[in-house]
């Protein structure tokens, strides 16, 4: 084995291996949901960028094979780069679109972020 | 005029040989810096206050650009360390004041990270996800909803009402069925893959498969999204019996990831899961 860990960092070349390379989601989902939480000096509302991350999945999922066939479009899509935007404005769109994903045919899947979300919020110390 | 700098943390280390970081670069292609305290280890880097404080942070990590360049980064450092020692990854985004509050921090929760620290040493995680492919789940009856029922023949509304009611029923009878299925099958896969790991998590299935993009088919419904915590020089071995697990089932496909440091055990090994 070349390269113990599947880490893609940027700009180095992809390893191959008997796993696939760690994509950008498979990133996110591990050092955004995962990992331990400390609460530090400053404060980041993770249950905001989890939010973001349901919406980012929605396209994210995908982003490395985008880039591969050149497509960017998402760091131009207002919607996805908050720029001058309020955030507040922001995160109160994403509810109400999760609260409407979850009213949705897909439940059993958002049912399980919604018990994920509210098991976060303790798990925050 | 002089900047000033927080204090980001990537990870919780021990027996770290401080050495290996000089040539690991942080957020921002910034120095990565051990803080250490006794046996433990934390692994540092300066970030500026301007850019890294508060809502300065939160809005550049709602910006999808910014958000995968400190994704990488984190995890880059996290990787680069636990091909060298044994490690406890932060949750992204833990940010302190200065070095003394991360030696503060270490020397109250010591005992703990040198109890989870124990627990990973020497394993890894692999990432498991299987899907069922369109039929894999279907029963053996009623499994899609029936077209429009001939009814009696159009005799009026109530009649009509009545079959629209009854294939409603169906259509959320065979959905209720497909879910069962794929929940009973996710445990299954788990329980198998489990016996094989030291440690193992269940975490919330996702709703888009990873392939579902640039014109492709989604390719199916998420029935496990797992994290299996091995012995590093097992990984290899655990793929290929996790594959071996799946490649059993007609229509199920499967995607392994990693090695990961261990992301997803850095509050132990218990068994609780994220879901059920």
């Amino acid at each position: 084995m070349t390269q113990p860990w599947a880490a893609t960092p940027a700009g180095a070349p992809r390893m191959a291996g008997r796993t696939e390379p760690a994509s950008l989601a498979d990133i996110l989902e591990r050092v955004l949901d995962k990992g331990i939480v400390i609460a530090g000096d400053i404060r980041v509302d993770l249950l905001d960028i989890e939010l973001l991350t349901i919406r980012l999945r929605l396209v994210i999922a995908s982003v490395d094979r985008a880039r591969e066939m050149g497509i960017d479009w998402w760091e131009h899509d207002p919607s996805l780069s908050s720029g001058a935007r309020d955030l507040v404005e922001e995160n109160r769109e994403l509810r109400e679109r999760v609260g409407e994903l979850e009213a949705g045919a897909a439940a059993p899947v958002d049912e399980q972020d919604e018990r994920r979300r509210a098991g976060a919020r303790p798990a925050r110390r | 005029m002089s900047e000033t700098y927080l204090t980001w943390v990537y990870a919780v280390a021990r027996d770290l040989d401080p050495a290996i970081l000089v040539s690991v670069d942080g957020i921002g292609g910034g120095p990565v810096r051990p803080v250490a305290d006794a046996a433990l280890t934390a692994v540092t880097g300066p970030v500026p206050a301007g850019a890294f404080g508060g809502e300065a942070l939160q809005r550049r990590l709602s910006e999808p650009g910014e958000l995968e360049a400190i994704a990488r980064a984190h995890h880059g450092v996290i990787a680069a360390v636990a091909a060298a020692c044994p490690v406890l990854p932060l949750r992204l985004g833990t940010v302190y004041h200065d070095d003394d509050r991360v030696r503060e921090l270490l020397a109250q929760r010591r005992d703990e990270f040198a109890a989870t620290l124990g627990q990973l040493a020497d394993r890894v995680e692999c990432g498991v996800k299987v899907w069922a492919g369109p039929g894999a789940l279907a029963g053996t009856a009623a499994s899609e909803p029936a077209g429009p029922t001939a009814g009696p023949g159009g005799r009026d509304r109530p009649g009509a009402g009545a079959a629209y009611l009854s294939r409603r029923r169906a259509q959320l009878a065979a959905r209720d069925d497909r879910q069962l299925r794929a929940a009973e099958r996710g445990a299954a896969i788990h329980a198998e893959l489990s016996a094989l790991a030291a440690a193992a998590r269940r975490h919330p299935l996702q709703d888009q498969p990873p392939a579902a993009t640039a014109g492709q088919e989604a390719t199916g419904q998420m029935v496990l999204n797992g994290a299996y915590l091995v012995p590093s020089a097992g990984a290899a071995q655990f793929t290929a019996a996790a594959r071996a697990v799946v490649a059993d089932l007609a229509g199920f496909r499967l995607e392994v990831t990693g090695p990961w440091p261990p992301y997803s055990f850095a509050d132990g090994t218990g068994t609780e899961d994220d879901q059920p």
